[in-house]
């Protein structure tokens, strides 16, 4: 990817097209915007036109959220959205290694088997879920959360974590092993440091499909465990939409997912196309 | 002795925690608790209920603590969005969950829950006298408001808590007169109306909402035909009737033409605002909705509104009526405590706050809305509203029982049909003929496939 | 020798105890729930009536019902038209992105990190956006047609435009993966071609159709399926801007199974039509897979 960076096409950008890019971002991110300056007005300001552009930002809609039980929501989003990362990694990068070092036979069923699992629309394990959990008492319990969102990062991790291991040169291995390591220690101390970007990568990926996850939430939740996605969906109240409200909840849903991608973007734009890119 | 004395700690504390509460003294002075217990004897319970967000159940949260103090159990009461709770309440009761002790009997499931056995019989709380004094008076319910709680042998299953009865709202009489026009009391005339009204200063001339199973059948009822042939026995859905292509096709005329764009998804919300700021001329729909153009401050049309009956159609006069209620699930962990706090919720004097503390007027006892009270804050610019309220939810209860379709458990598969098929009508992809033929055959389908035998 | 075969059997062992946990925790949380959905789409299963979860007299009679319900019909049409125009428009509006970021420069590459933030927001905070977007009384789209006036329709209401404005919300979140996939092909094109092509006096247009694009239309393929696979997922933006209507004019498959499993709780009619899903998801999935093997042979 580095070799021939120096080439007359991508060498320099001309100002025109430093301009064309900074135009396309702001049509792009103009839907974004608008829903975060919506979230910093009242609600008399929402409905006002001509929008005015500059006025005094209000932390009301924020600060009523803070009292009411969004909060808890949040806190149920960050728990399953964590442990469910914690578990799908612990499960499943090991279970990687594994694959990828395995000539067998059944290797491409057993990857095709993962893929599905990772690509069946959720519906599909909704119902058997939702009447599982009503049978063992397992509705609106975050470890619930946690065991469904495994079931769709578990194949995540092991589908994205086969290309990092594979570029681990297994001359390394062997050498340790000749030494006569075993292949656990080989594993936890040779390998699993060279793929700590690839492991970083694959975790905040997790962390965003089960965070950003609504449909689960929606179906297996009731109150106690209800996420935040869902908690910003209560908002469209029968008697009226709290537009302010919406648009500071949806702000807060999607800060923590916000600050963390750009945060670590590096990773995130390797972690982003790293299945889909190796195929 | 201790009897009486811990009796009146309870109301001490009732009367502190209202204090703190900074709820209205005032009443509670006025209408003392009934004094359910003497001792605490729901102390340690925690009460779990659910219900969609609704203003009555917001209000009721200022008065909750009273009840905590007074039965030592604790409220969990969780309230969702409407399209949340449906689904959420209705998976859970019919998986035959516990997970509430009490919940909101949505008037849509309402049908559906009571026929499948998944709400508690009610009868046998206020059959006894140890669980329920006869002061509480089960028979004081509206008697329409109280129809889609019933099963087949007559057996209660929920208490209502709102009654919607359909009526007219008009914002913009100002225009009305100086076109020479009146009030419509017939479907032509509401038609009429709309046209002459559609368009002057930019008002629309009339307005509704996206629950059109529910807006529909007075104008299907009024041609002459119904949802089903006869219910509640002969449930064969009736949807390609003469009469019902006819209404399907008035009414769709109406919104098509004389309507705010996109009406056809907005909220009882956005209608309601429409109405208030008379960007609308006309709003049909529950009282709760309508009166607000003459009592909410919000209104802008306060002194050009009227509240009336709607219009009558050639064949009958069947305004519709509906109304939410409290019930209990019959899987249910703490049905005592659950029917202590219907019991309370629902009461005289809980209602009679309601109204005269916060103006909520779409509560279901009669001898409330039949107050003296009741009537001198509900009558606004000469018109009653209690009376015209109180006539079109009893309605259904004096002659033929026109909200029978609605006890029909498969009216929420009926429905669903008629609401699409309503919607291509309005949007112009199908002639009200072929839609309505193609409801009919689907309705059948979808009836036969969830195991009706027709 | 023997030491070689002593590795090897330390290392199966290894395979065996880093393999086990997964497959079996996923055994148990897919596996098993697609066996049950298979069953269950063999009974005529309703929540309310618990007996039907094993009435097996007639196991076909859902997959029997399909083909005649008119809705479920419907809704196979309506995916079918919102994943080709969504993937379409998110694959080539995806391209030309990438070919304007494909440069060199400091700027452009911390641009390009925030051209991914409709990917990474929840999709129900995408919904809402498009909520705010689409609704008339607040949304700056309807006031400014108004400035002009021109005469908007109510977009999600509309026959006409539903669908369109559910594409053109699904393709804003989505474009930002097509981007990013495209992006990093284009960097592993070597200069060299380029360069070559440039002294023989190949124009831009050339340049691009002649070199660049045969080389990024593996990616182009690929990346269009994987959004294909998960454009049947497309939930959220359904459920709040238009909850499949005006009619049935945006109820998708999966919208559709959702409605009848939670709405209507019929759950073993629901699992038929997740059946029918899930296998045109395999046939996808399978295309991926196949796809992605040939361009290993390939390079």
């Amino acid at each position: 990817m580095s070799g021939g960076m120096s080439g007359p096409i991508r060498r320099s950008a001309s100002a025109r097209r430093l301009v064309a890019i900074g135009v396309t971002l702001i049509v792009l991110l103009s839907p974004f915007l608008w829903l975060l300056q919506m979230s910093f007005k009242s609600n008399d300001l929402i409905l006002q036109f001509p929008p005015p552009l500059i006025f005094t930002p209000t932390l009301q809609n924020y600060a009523s959220l803070w009292q009411g039980a969004f909060p808890a929501s949040f806190v149920n989003s960050l728990m399953s959205a964590s442990f469910s990362t914690a578990l799908a990694l612990i499960l499943g990068v090991p279970a990687a290694y594994a694959l990828s070092r395995w000539a067998g036979r059944g290797k491409h069923a057993l990857s095709f088997a993962i893929l599905v699992t990772r690509m069946a629309p959720p519906i599909a394990f909704t119902i058997p879920f939702f009447l599982f959990y009503r049978w063992i008492g397992l509705l609106d319990t975050v470890t619930g959360l946690v065991l469904v969102y495994t079931s769709f990062n578990l194949p995540l991790v092991i589908w994205m974590m086969q290309p990092f291991f594979e570029t681990v040169p297994s001359s390394l291995e062997e050498a340790a092993l000749v030494d006569g390591a075993s292949t656990r220690i080989v594993f936890l101390q040779i390998v699993l440091p060279m793929v700590a970007p690839g492991i970083a990568a694959t975790a905040i990926l997790c962390f965003l499909y089960a965070w950003n996850d609504f449909f689960f939430a929606l179906i297996l939740t009731r109150t106690n465990a209800r996420t935040a996605p869902v908690a910003v969906v209560n908002f469209m109240n029968y008697e009226g939409w709290e537009w302010g409200k919406i648009a500071a909840g949806g702000s807060l849903v999607m800060a923590p997912v916000l600050i963390f991608s750009l945060a670590v973007r590096r990773y995130l734009v390797s972690g982003l196309t790293a299945g889909a890119v190796k195929g | 002795m201790t009897k009486k004395n811990s009796g009146h700690k309870s109301a001490a504390v009732s009367r502190r925690t209202l204090l703190q509460a900074g709820a209205a003294t005032i009443g509670a002075a006025a209408f003392p608790m009934p004094v359910i217990a003497q001792t605490k004897p729901f102390a340690g319970v925690t009460l779990r209920g659910a219900s969609f967000q609704h203003r009555f159940f917001t209000l009721l949260q200022n008065y909750i603590p009273e009840f905590e103090a007074q039965t030592g159990m604790k409220v969990d009461l969780q309230l969702s969005a409407f399209p949340v709770y449906n689904q959420q309440a209705n998976l859970e009761l019919s998986s035959g969950g516990s997970a509430f002790d009490f919940v909101n009997v949505t008037f849509i499931l309402a049908a559906r829950w009571v026929a499948a056995g998944l709400l508690a019989n009610l009868d046998e709380f206020t059959g006894d006298p140890n669980l329920t004094p006869a002061e509480w008076k089960p028979k004081d319910f509206v008697e329409g408001a109280q129809v889609p709680y019933r099963d087949a042998k007559g057996a209660t299953y929920g208490y209502s808590w709102e009654g919607g009865a359909m009526v007219m709202g008009l914002s913009r009489m100002d225009l009305m007169e100086k076109k020479g026009l009146k009030v419509p009391k017939t479907f032509a005339e509401l038609q009429q109306v709309c046209a002459e009204i559609n368009g002057v200063e930019n008002v629309t001339g009339i307005v509704s909402f996206q629950l059109h199973h529910w807006c529909l059948p007075p104008y299907i009822q009024g041609f002459g035909g119904n949802i089903f042939r006869n219910p509640p026995t002969d449930i064969m859905p009736a949807l390609n009737s003469p009469e019902a292509i006819q209404a399907i096709e008035f009414y769709a005329n109406l919104l098509k033409n004389y309507a705010p764009k996109g009406v056809l998804t907005y909220t009882e919300d956005q209608a309601r605002q429409a109405l208030l700021t008379g960007r609308s001329n006309i709003f049909i729909h529950s009282s709760a909705w309508i009166t607000p153009i003459l009592m909410s401050g919000d209104s802008k049309v306060k002194d050009t509104s009227r509240v009336v009956r709607m219009p009558a159609g050639p064949v009958r006069d069947f305004p519709a009526a509906n109304s939410q209620g409290l019930g209990i699930p019959k899987n249910a962990k703490n049905k005592k405590a659950a029917w202590e706090f219907i019991k309370w919720a629902l009461s005289p004097e809980i209602s009679m706050r309601l109204v005269k503390e916060h103006g909520h007027s779409s509560v279901c006892r009669r001898s409330v809305i039949e107050s003296e009270e009741y009537r001198r804050l509900n009558t606004v610019n000469g018109q009653d509203l209690g009376a015209l309220y109180l006539e079109v939810l009893g309605l259904p209860a004096k002659g033929e029982n026109y909200m029978a379709y609605r006890t029909v458990k498969e009216f929420p598969i009926v429905g669903d049909v008629l609401n699409k098929a309503f919607e291509q009508v309005a949007t112009g992809q199908l002639p009200a003929q072929a839609a309505m033929n193609a409801a009919q055959e689907q309705a059948i389908a979808n009836m036969r496939r969830a195991g009706t035998a027709l | 020798m023997s030491g070689k075969g002593l590795v090897d059997a330390e290392r199966r062992r290894f395979n065996v105890f880093a393999l086990a946990p997964s497959l079996i925790v996923l055994f148990a949380i897919a596996g098993l729930p697609a066996i049950y959905l298979v069953v269950t789409s063999l009974t005529p299963f309703q929540l309310v009536n618990p007996g039907s979860s094993t009435d097996f007299s007639s196991p076909l009679r859902n997959y029997r019902l399909l083909p005649d319900d008119p809705r479920f019909v419907n809704s196979l049409w309506v995916q079918a038209k919102l994943s080709f125009w969504g993937v379409l428009f998110q694959v080539l509006l995806g391209m030309l992105l990438a070919l304007l970021l494909h440069t060199q420069s400091r700027v452009a590459e911390f641009a390009r990190t925030f051209f991914l933030i409709p990917m990474v927001l929840p999709p129900i905070v995408v919904a809402i956006i498009w909520k705010l977007i689409y609704t008339p009384d607040i949304s700056p789209l309807y006031y400014a047609a108004g400035l002009l006036n021109i005469a908007m329709p109510s977009l999600t209401s509309s026959v006409d435009f539903a669908l369109t404005a559910i594409i053109i919300a699904d393709t804003w979140e989505w474009l930002p993966f097509t981007f990013l996939m495209v992006l990093a092909a284009l960097q592993t094109i070597p200069d060299e071609f380029s360069e070559a092509a440039l002294v023989d006096g190949a124009n831009r247009f050339q340049i691009f159709f002649y070199i660049t694009l045969p080389f990024i239309t593996p990616i182009l393929v690929i990346s269009g399926m994987f959004r294909l696979i998960d454009s049947v997922k497309a939930f959220p933006l359904v459920f709040l801007l238009t909850g499949g209507g005006p009619g049935s004019v945006t109820e998708v498959t999966n919208y559709y199974a959702y409605l009848l499993a939670f709405d209507f709780n019929e759950i073993g009619y629901s699992s038929a039509v997740t059946i029918v899903m899930l296998l045109l998801v395999v046939a996808v999935s399978f295309g991926v897979v196949w796809m992605g093997r040939r361009r290993e042979a390939m390079a």
